[in-house]
């Protein structure tokens, strides 16, 4: 199995991401909650991950504007989409 | 041609080894897509909805059937069909899409129990579940099931007899599929248990107007569903579902991006080259994320 480099030097923020995004599929998938709060959910999803992401690029010493703007385009696209599947 | 290709799917030099569907101002324009998509079929749903619309394959059989078969795995006793309670269902299906509104109780103030009493049923304990857009009834008995609401008035030991109402109709200008579901308990069946329990205790003091009234409370705090006739009620096929249509545009968009992703990063990896982006794999990983909700939700919605 093939482990990018960027894994291999900061595992544990990895694994934090993937643990976070594993209680937030749980959360959504298994708490029963209204259409609404469902839409909340992924919006904390996303919210979640750009604070991980200015954490992960500031301790990698890479955080510029053009990568906060890189991430919060793909965060709007995730949840433009989702809210626009169902809503 | 070859290169109009790499150039939107992989890292080269001439697009700053970055796929050109990855960039900023890509992916904004394609956001800007899929809004002007979503709008045009809620549009196209508004000014012509014969042309979009719902295909359900709900039956009432099938409502009632898979109803008493979760009453059954639990114990409960069956739910009669009754076509006083069915007749109240499909009222307020009517009603819903006559008055385009989405509620227990309609906008002019029309509570379940108005429809349920206006077909002249006396019950001692009514509730009503109500649903939309579902394709199946696996699925949507799945959705009622799920939800710790709607599941207590499936599996109620109170209640004794059931309608169904399955109505086509347009509702916010999209062609739908309501089902409404009533559950009663008549005040006959009330009466005449309680008579049963004076006449073999004697000895016991039992007082049934008290009981009958209790019930009666009980029963105006509840939750009802409508029931409607056993008979199919909606074969009209139509060509196009919007929500389907919706979601497979975003499954489609969430594939291609997320293909592009991997291709990128294994050039990338592959080629070792630098470059100032973001995490491809956290890129990966909340699209994924996205995607899978968006897969696992239910197309359509309880209440």
């Amino acid at each position: 199995m093939i482990i990018p480099p960027e894994v291999k030097k900061k595992p544990f923020e990895y694994i934090f991401l993937a643990l976070f995004f594993i209680i937030g599929i749980c959360f959504y998938l298994f708490a029963g909650l209204s259409s609404s709060n469902r839409r909340f959910v992924v919006i904390i999803l996303g919210a979640g991950y750009f604070f991980w992401s200015l954490y992960h690029h500031y301790h990698r010493g890479d955080l510029s504007l053009s990568i906060i703007v890189e991430y919060l385009v793909f965060i709007l696209f995730g949840i433009v989409l989702f809210s626009g599947t169902f809503f | 041609m070859k290169y109009f290709w790499k150039h939107w799917f992989l890292p080269l030099e001439k697009n700053n080894h970055r796929s050109a569907l990855l960039r900023t101002n890509t992916l904004l324009i394609l956001i800007a897509f899929y809004l002007f998509n979503h709008s045009l079929i809620k549009f196209i749903s508004v000014i012509k909805p014969g042309i979009l619309g719902y295909s359900s394959e709900i039956t009432v059989q099938k409502v009632i059937d898979q109803t008493n078969q979760k009453r059954q795995e639990l114990g409960l006793t069956l739910l009669k069909y009754n076509s006083l309670l069915s007749e109240s269902a499909t009222k307020k299906a009517q009603d819903m899409f006559a008055n385009n509104y989405w509620a227990h109780t309609s906008p002019k103030g029309t509570t379940p129990w108005d429809f349920i009493k206006s077909v002249n049923y006396k019950y001692s304990a009514a509730g009503e579940n109500l649903a939309r857009d579902f394709y199946d009834t696996d699925s949507l008995m799945k959705a009622w099931m799920n939800s710790p609401t709607h599941r207590d008035n499936i599996v109620n030991s109170k209640y004794q007899e059931i309608g169904i109402g399955v109505v086509n109709g347009v509702l916010g200008g999209i062609k739908t599929t309501l089902v409404v579901q009533h559950f009663g308990t008549p005040l006959v069946a009330i009466a005449s248990d309680t008579k049963k329990v004076i006449n073999s205790n004697q000895n016991e003091e039992v007082t049934l107007p008290d009981e009958v009234i209790k019930s009666d409370i009980l029963n105006n705090e509840g939750v009802i569903s409508l029931p409607q006739t056993p008979e199919v009620l909606s074969q009209e096929k139509n060509l196009i579902n919007p929500l389907l249509l919706n979601k497979i545009i975003s499954i489609t968009l969430f594939i291609l991006i997320i293909t592009v992703l991997f291709i990128d990063g294994f050039v990338t990896l592959k080629n070792n080259h630098l470059r100032l982006t973001g995490s491809n794999i956290g890129h990966i990983g909340f699209l994924l994320v996205i995607l899978l909700l968006i897969i696992t939700s239910q197309q359509g919605a309880i209440f």
